[in-house]
């Protein structure tokens, strides 16, 4: 892929390490020149010195009809404005751009930059996600990684709900140990029916973990009327 | 919502001066810059709102500059880059009926294109100006 990076300064520098490493084709723009011959000499590749916010610099680096281009400046605007330049007059395929401030995400999005990127936004997702699995799947493991308990929690719309384990159709390779259920803990039998708002126990061999969570976690598919 | 305001974006000595000749006309202007000092370049008889924000910001483009009830826009800050920025939100995500841009670089031009807005480049009109006063004109 002919890629172009735009502007940035170590996260340029590691991108570039990273797509030089895949021999993808790399075009370089900084406006920083220092920084600009940092990335040239560390990386072993020409780096255009220029404002990549301006046509004639985009010309100048010859990048019609590239694959993708990141721009990765500190300042949102001008990363927008070398995106669109880039897509319309230079047809670039797709155009990738970096925000600091998070509520540009879907501004940046609807006026036509194919990915937009922020990180304070991503770390707000990952914290989101950790803490969901955290409350809802709790991981010990025992006799050396061989055999893994889970504490699953069960949400209203899981495909178990309201089933005998008996009916359930669990895959083999599991056991429901205990179920949770407020205020008090049951040891299940095949005539006990799963809850809504339960947790539950399983255990289950290490490598069957994956599916056995995503068998759990299988939801109701709602009737198309 | 009714539109019937006109919003100017940048208070430098165009956008100033733009913003205090639309309100003696009798419109109602409300001009925005994200620095306060710059309303010194208004006239005295500008009878209009002056509002001090960042206009990239869509919380304050709709809350402080009422851009949904603009009947016009006129963006003058001295970024290029800015104005292009501001110029595609007021189109491509409210509508505003009339843009005005200032852009130093004519390149910027092409980024309008199969848009309404409307593009005003003081390089072009300086060097129109200069034809016009050369002694002799085009024929020397």
């Amino acid at each position: 892929m002919r890629i172009v990076v735009v502007n940035g300064t170590h996260e340029a520098d590691f991108i570039v390490k990273k797509f030089k490493k895949e021999r993808h084709q790399l075009l370089v723009i900084n406006s920083d020149k220092k920084f600009g011959e940092y990335i040239s000499s560390s990386n072993k590749i020409p780096v255009l010195f220029g404002d990549p916010t301006k046509a004639y610099t985009l010309e100048d680096a010859n990048i019609q009809g590239a694959d993708v281009l990141i721009a990765l400046s500190e300042n949102d605007i001008d990363n927008y404005v070398a995106c669109i330049t880039a897509k319309k007059l230079f047809d670039v395929k797709r155009v990738v751009s970096v925000v600091r401030n998070p509520k540009r995400v879907d501004l940046f999005r609807a006026l036509g930059i194919d990915s937009v990127i922020s990180s304070t936004y991503l770390l707000g997702e990952s914290i989101k996600n950790e803490s969901i699995i955290e409350d809802f799947i709790k991981t010990i493991s025992i006799e050396n990684e061989k055999i893994v308990i889970t504490e699953i929690k069960v949400e209203p719309d899981f495909n178990l709900v309201n089933k005998k384990i008996k009916d359930a159709s669990l895959p083999p390779h599991l056991i429901i140990s205990c179920i949770y259920r407020e205020p008090k803990a049951i040891i299940p039998n095949g005539e006990t029916i799963i809850e809504a708002h339960d947790k539950l126990v399983i255990v289950s061999t290490l490598e069957d973990t994956d599916s056995m969570i995503e068998f759990i976690q299988k939801r109701v598919v709602p009737h198309e009327e | 919502m009714k539109r019937n305001k006109t919003v100017v974006i940048g208070s430098g000595r165009l956008g100033a001066n733009i913003a205090a000749k639309l309100s003696d006309l009798g419109n109602d202007v409300l001009i925005i810059d994200k620095d306060g000092s710059s309303f010194r370049k208004l006239s005295e008889t500008f009878s209009g709102y002056d509002v001090v924000g960042d206009a990239t910001d869509l919380g304050i483009l709709e809350n402080e500059a009422f851009i949904k009830e603009a009947k016009e826009v006129i963006i003058t800050t001295d970024s290029d880059n800015v104005n292009l920025f501001i110029a595609h939100i007021c189109f491509f995500i409210y509508d505003v009926p009339n843009i005005y841009v200032r852009f130093s670089d004519t390149d910027k031009g092409k980024l309008i294109e199969h848009t309404t807005i409307r593009a005003i480049y003081p390089f072009i009109l300086s060097i129109e100006d200069f034809m016009e006063k050369r002694v002799g004109g085009i024929e020397l």
